[in-house]
């Protein structure tokens, strides 16, 4: 396939650890002009680390790189003609496009750019990608798709090697997808390589000739496409054994504690649930599917149009003091910005939203005495490993932080409990021991709704899982027909294949 | 115009310049004093000190700063120059020392604002109150005369212009090209559009910043000089709330607090506009101790319905991405 043609990077054994701790493990490939490579992996498998050392942002702890032949200590970037799209644009919103393309090599002196110059550069840029945007335009009047299209513009107006291109397409409505692909195709004409990172197994398919699978930081699998067929690599990328779940799950109360109908907002269209007293719902998805919204939106915090029932109860438009009033409580995907008050003690994060329930357990007078038995009470239930409750919880680990938090929230017994990435940044242990609290929880008859990047933490606490993508509801499983792989799948196609109609 | 770059120029500075039209056509109509060029030349040399200040202040905030500190650098200025003056008597060396203090108290604001990370609001409080702590410990908070030749500055004339109207016109002009024509000004509005973009672009930051805060001292130790002349002497309490009349006069103008973009011609004319307002409350001899509240309620009416057109754009704009999405998925 490639006589003669020499590999324009390739790299060996390339390995990221972060004091001490391995986080990406023998990344190897080579990648020759024109190739698109696809890098492949679940949430979390080590595509960001990677991506960084390929286009220097870190240096790998470990292995060799060989850009166009000769091994260098590190990728440069720019200067080696490798430039990446990240999935945060790096435009500047107030500036011209003309000047967002030519602004890290200005024609003319410092004294007086030329902009005429300036502005044919990025005419022709602009004419080479066959698109069409006002070169005068502020970025920040352009809607998400062209800014990224401006974005790859500015990335290989100064790339003329390597590209590479972070999720480039979350962001896109289908013809601006179609309009980048097409870019691609033109840049793989002109024999630029490029390392595409995508979550979107057909989009994969589609653009890339080759693939590095990574699973848990390590590579898993690498190759060419149409050697491995699509259920294959994503068999390979999931990984882990699909079998029995961790926990015997108690059955559900027939009684539906929360039922939303045609739920919309901006981020997510006509959405349909219900969960039933003692019934743990998953919800699965990719990050931007909208999952984190539409929770947001059942408890009040953005708004939505559509209807919300409590115990058969219309209370929609929702508000987070009548949803807190009836009994819902929201756990927070993030902790440290939304959750914690992270120069606060143990005991103060314990009781914040439940000092109500421990005043009323005081016998007499005023004082916070109830308070310390109670987070006494709490923090040993929840086996939170703390010195003492009077311990600031900036000195906890990340499990007994999330651990605080939930028990925060649990103190407040509450009847409808969700959860927005409970154990992101924990640690083993610290997961298992937060899945056995929201089951015993759930058995004692509290709706649970867990929103979670991990599959595998869905298939284990979860009664049923829906899939959202981009915004919709796209299917549902009952716990017997848990497939770890289809739901993988269903969350990850970005067109609408066969989808499953959503029973409410 | 149409190759021209600068389409956010022509933009924010239109609001302001219909504004002061408006009312200058008003004040003509309600006083017959108004229009006459003894009243317009008094009004530019009045709006000249805020006017050439404000040029500075609209560098600072485009980069995404501010800084309250330069009434105090203004009047720091002003100390050292009658100081200096009356001990040597030499004017070249009062003036070149000044001009050259405050370039150094402007790059110390920005260096401490982008060095140490701080907001440049406090850390420019902080600098308020050192600059105008050392100006009274040097002049022991004495009113000083300043000797007649430098009333040059404030009261002489060039070609029949006074010199103060020169001084904000050159400035201008300046001004506009630092921002227009040079790479330093793209950058400028670079950084204050997106810090972490300029990071990642790897702009000179520190410089940019810097250099910004630096104009802004420099057009401060300027506009100081101009001042002393036209008052005759120092006093203790030259300069006080005159930042906030600068930065009033660059929101008027149209530069945002955001930063990124704004408008060094807007800032000027937003000077003279509070000027006018001043100018045509005595015309119609309103009472003195109305003008501040007038100008108060001028800004506030001005940054409401700034906020209201932006809103209703950014309504549109998710209005739109929201039908996009449902277009494309359902």
């Amino acid at each position: 396939m490639h006589k003669g043609a020499r590999p324009v990077l390739s790299v060996n054994q390339l390995s990221k650890a972060f004091s001490g701790k391995t986080v990406v493990k023998d990344v190897t490939f080579e990648l020759y002009p024109g190739e698109i490579l696809a890098l492949v992996g679940e949430n979390g498998a080590g595509k960001s680390t990677t991506k960084n050392m390929l286009c220097g942002l870190l240096t790998p702890t470990l292995g060799q790189i060989f850009v166009e032949g000769e091994e260098v200590p590190e990728i440069q970037g720019v200067e080696q003609g490798i430039s990446a799209v990240h999935q945060e644009l790096s435009l500047f919103p107030s500036l011209t496009v003309a000047e967002n393309l030519c602004i890290n090599d200005l024609p003319g002196s410092a004294l007086n750019v030329d902009w005429h110059e300036t502005q044919r550069l990025a005419t022709e840029q602009l004419a080479f990608l066959g698109v069409e945007i006002d070169i005068l335009a502020n970025v920040e009047s352009l809607g998400a798709g062209k800014q990224q299209i401006v974005e790859i513009a500015k990335a290989s107006m100064h790339a003329n090697k390597i590209l590479i291109l972070d999720e480039p397409t979350t962001s896109l409505t289908v013809p601006e997808r179609e309009k980048l692909f097409s870019i691609m195709r033109m840049l793989k004409e002109r024999g630029v390589a490029m390392i595409f990172i995508s979550h979107f197994m057909d989009e994969v398919y589609a653009m890339a000739d080759k693939f590095v699978a990574l699973r848990d930081g390590t590579q898993v699998g690498t190759g060419y496409l149409k050697d491995v067929p699509r259920r294959e690599l994503e068999a390979l990328m999931v990984g882990r054994a699909i079998g029995e779940s961790a926990f015997d799950l108690h059955k559900p109360s027939e009684k539906i504690a929360l039922s939303i109908n045609n739920l919309s907002s901006h981020r997510f269209d006509k959405v349909s649930l219900a969960v039933a007293s003692g019934e743990i719902l998953g919800i699965a998805g990719l990050m931007g599917a909208g999952r984190t919204e539409l929770v947001e939106s059942i408890f009040g915090i953005r708004a939505a149009s559509g209807d919300i029932y409590i115990d058969n109860e219309q209370v929609s438009p929702a508000s987070v003091s009548k949803m807190k009033k009836k009994g819902v409580v929201y756990v927070t995907e993030d902790r440290r910005k939304n959750g914690m008050f992270s120069g606060r003690s143990v005991k103060e994060n314990s009781s914040a939203a439940g000092l109500s329930y421990f005043v009323k357990q005081l016998v007499k007078g005023l004082g916070f005495s109830g308070e310390r038995e109670a987070v006494a009470r709490l923090s040993q239930d929840m086996n939170v490993s703390t010195p003492s409750i009077d311990a600031s919880v900036r000195q906890l680990s990340g499990g007994n932080q999330q651990k605080v938090l939930l028990g925060r929230w649990l103190a407040t017994k509450p009847k409808i409990c969700i959860l927005d990435e409970p154990t992101k940044g924990v640690d083993i242990g610290a997961k298992f021991e937060i899945h056995k609290k929201i089951v015993a929880f759930a058995k004692q008859g509290v709706a649970v709704i867990v929103v979670s990047s991990d599959l595998q933490e869905l298939l284990d606490v979860s009664h049923r899982i829906m899939v959202m993508r981009t915004g919709h509801m796209v299917g549902e499983f009952e716990r017997e027909n848990f497939d770890a792989v289809k739901i993988i799948s269903l969350a990850a196609s970005s067109v609408h294949e066969q989808s499953q109609q959503v029973a409410s | 115009m149409k190759l021209n770059n600068y389409k956010f120029f022509e933009q924010n500075w239109s609001a302001i310049a219909v504004a002061t039209l408006v009312l200058c056509v008003f004040l003509t109509i309600a006083s017959p004093a108004f229009m006459s060029f003894a009243n317009m030349q008094s009004v530019l040399v009045q709006a000249s000190v805020t006017a050439i200040m404000a040029v500075g202040m609209t560098y600072i905030i485009i980069g995404g700063g501010i800084d309250i500190s330069i009434g105090a650098i203004l009047f720091f200025i002003s100390s050292v120059f009658a100081e200096l003056f009356v001990a040597t008597g030499s004017y070249p060396l009062a003036l070149g020392v000044s001009l050259i203090t405050g370039v150094l108290l402007g790059a110390v604001n920005g260096f401490l604002a982008i060095k140490f990370k701080v907001t440049p609001l406090i850390t420019t409080l902080a600098t308020y109150t050192i600059y105008r702590g050392m100006a009274i410990h040097l002049t022991g908070a004495q009113n000083i005369p300043v000797p007649r030749e430098i009333g040059y500055l404030g009261n002489g004339s060039f070609l029949g212009i006074p010199v103060p109207i020169l001084l904000m016109v050159l400035v201008t002009i300046l001004g506009v090209y630092l921002i227009q024509k040079t790479r330093f000004g793209l950058y400028l509005r670079a950084v204050g559009s997106s810090e972490e973009s300029a990071h990642e672009s790897s702009l000179p930051i520190m410089r940019v910043t810097v250099l910004a805060y630096l104009i802004g001292g420099l057009t401060a130790a300027l506009a100081g000089l101009i001042l002393i002349a036209r008052v005759g002497g120092l006093q203790s309490d030259i300069g006080i709330g005159l930042e906030f009349t600068v930065i009033a006069a660059v929101i008027l103008g149209g530069t945002k607090l955001s930063g990124g973009s704004g408008s060094i011609l807007g800032s000027v004319i937003g000077a003279i506009f509070l000027v006018l307002i001043d100018n045509g409350l005595n015309m119609l001899n309103a009472s003195p101790y109305v003008y501040d509240t007038v100008r108060g309620i001028v800004l506030l009416v001005a940054v409401i319905v700034d906020r209201l057109s932006e809103v209703r754009k950014s309504r549109e704009l998710i209005k739109n991405s929201a039908m996009k999405m449902r277009g494309t998925t359902s």
